[in-house]
């Protein structure tokens, strides 16, 4: 009896065990990454920088480290990659969905994650430099949405379904055009679907920095850009403090994502 | 010439998916107010039978003509009727049902009878009111501001019927519609239909694969068999086809009788 309560009790700590450490290998990282964004004057072997205050962030105004403009940057580039590559793929996957060659399609969709976004820009660059786009932001949002097209159709290509594919057509004998069709019944059915696109497109779109800085040639300046840059100047409170900008959206995006996604009964 | 109690007239329908033949010179007329059951098992050709004459898929020969006196024809085929052939499905006034309800689920149970209504932009008024008549004949009054994943399956069959009984189609296709639901719902569903059908006219194409059902919800029956379709003149008629297995089935229970 006592035995079979020992054991039992020591499955239950290693389960709080693992919670806890689970819980702190995702809160740690960032908790200490908004403290050093604080720091100053941080000398080994101490834990801690030896001063903590708000000296930092009043930096992200100042136009020298040009932190908030790329900010804006970043911010725009990555909702129109989001928004762009959703909606074009939401279109390009039915298509896709509906087609003979499916298997096909979807497998070519994989193709620029199997050769790595850095090499396809390095390949690119040539006719990005030939068509006068390179180190402009039209070429980065062009080159990043080659990467986020195939993803989103990747995403959206199971939104396409038997069960779609009926609703459309009941909806059709219903008397539907096909602009209501879209605008009655497609449309507010993914909803959830395209939202969670939006979501990973924009985050593809939010973290890119090799296909970016190739492309970019280092003039377009995005957040990421200027964390590595940091990075690269041993700058690390500044690092860290581009670092707490570059985190913030994708957290904004998850309380979005358990609030609406979650919450929300729609086809899938 | 169309009979002037034809409503449909299907002739000499055909079609084929690459090298096989799913539908063989199919020919038959509905008339006005007639519910057809079509007997027929899986891979007879009765879904795409159902999927042409709503508009979803495209014959290879034949035609199909609807009376339409709301249609000046100017075809040449006027005395047949309305040419459906190539006519999109919006535009044929003919209802396609699945086995699957299909309720669209982000619309409340009173929006989704409303569909039809308002994408034709009928008032407001008129919307309400016709929606609450079909609310009141499938017996969900008080369920009409509930969404689709809060109605048990044949709450949610008899919502997909009004849906459709509310624009007043023309011809309804029903393509094993209570296959899906538990033996009790399906005789509710069944009562149902005939109550409804019987009230409002109208023009049906019933496929089922159970014999039973067949009988019970049509006034003719037919049967669709590796893509021939055949339509009995009677009751009587099927019964004594031998190829149907009927007579047989009803000597296997006889034998118990004694």
């Amino acid at each position: 009896m006592e035995i079979a309560w020992v054991v039992h009790r020591k499955g239950y700590d290693m389960k709080k065990m693992l919670q806890l450490f689970f819980a702190i290998s995702i809160v740690f990282p960032v908790f200490f990454l908004a403290v050093l964004s604080f720091g100053k004057n941080w000398t080994y072997p101490d834990l801690l920088p030896s001063t903590l205050n708000a000296a930092n962030w009043a930096a992200i105004v100042k136009l020298d480290t040009g932190l908030f403009q790329s900010f804006l940057t970043s911010l725009c580039i990555s909702v129109f990659v989001g928004v762009g590559s959703t909606a074009l793929s939401f279109i390009t996957s039915k298509f896709i969905a509906y087609s003979r060659y499916r298997s096909i399609f979807i497998l070519i969709a994989y193709l620029p994650y199997v050769i790595a976004p850095v090499i396809l820009a390095a390949t690119l660059q040539y006719y990005f430099i030939v068509l006068d786009l390179a180190g402009s932001i039209g070429g980065v949002l062009l080159a990043q949405f080659f990467i986020a097209y195939p993803f989103g159709v990747i995403i959206l290509n199971n939104f396409w379904n038997h069960k779609i594919r009926a609703i459309e057509e009941l909806a059709a004998t219903l008397g539907a055009t096909k602009r209501q069709l879209w605008l009655k019944v497609l449309l507010p059915i993914s909803k959830t679907a395209l939202l969670l696109c939006f979501f990973q497109t924009f985050l593809i779109s939010w973290f890119e920095y090799g296909l970016t800085s190739v492309i970019g040639l280092g003039v377009v300046k995005t957040l990421s850009i200027n964390v590595f840059g940091f990075v690269n100047e041993a700058n690390i409170f500044y690092a860290a403090l581009a670092s707490c900008l570059l985190i913030a959206p994708p957290m904004v995006l998850i309380w979005f994502n358990k609030r609406y996604i979650f919450s929300t009964d729609t086809v899938s | 010439m169309m009979h002037k109690n034809t409503i449909l007239n299907v002739s000499g329908v055909s079609k084929k998916y690459g090298t096989e033949t799913v539908l063989h010179d199919v020919t038959f007329s509905l008339q006005q107010r007639e519910v057809l059951s079509v007997l027929g098992k899986s891979g007879s050709g009765k879904t795409t039978l159902l999927k042409i004459l709503a508009g979803l898929e495209q014959e290879d020969a034949g035609s199909i003509h609807l009376k339409d006196e709301d249609y000046n024809g100017t075809d040449g085929h006027e005395t047949l009727g309305r040419f459906m052939n190539g006519l999109a499905p919006q535009h044929r006034n003919i209802v396609y049902l699945y086995q699957e309800p299909l309720l669209f689920p982000h619309l409340t149970v009173f929006e989704n009878i409303a569909f039809g209504l308002r994408i034709r932009k009928q008032p407001g008024a008129i919307i309400k009111e016709k929606v609450e008549v079909m609310l009141d004949e499938i017996g969900l009054v008080s369920h009409a501001f509930k969404m689709p994943q809060q109605l048990s399956g044949g709450q949610l069959q008899r919502v997909s019927f009004a849906r459709a009984l509310v624009i007043n189609p023309k011809v309804l296709l029903l393509d094993e519609p209570f296959g899906a639901l538990d033996i009790e719902t399906r005789t509710q569903m069944q009562e149902l239909f005939k109550k409804v059908s019987k009230k409002y006219g109208l023009t049906s194409l019933f496929i089922t694969h159970d014999l039973k059902e067949a009988l019970i919800m049509g006034d003719h029956i037919g049967k669709i068999e590796k893509g021939i379709f055949k339509k009995y003149g009677s009751p009587k008629e099927f019964y004594e086809d031998e190829a149907n297995g009927v007579m047989a089935e009803a000597a296997f229970w006889k034998q118990f009788k004694a």
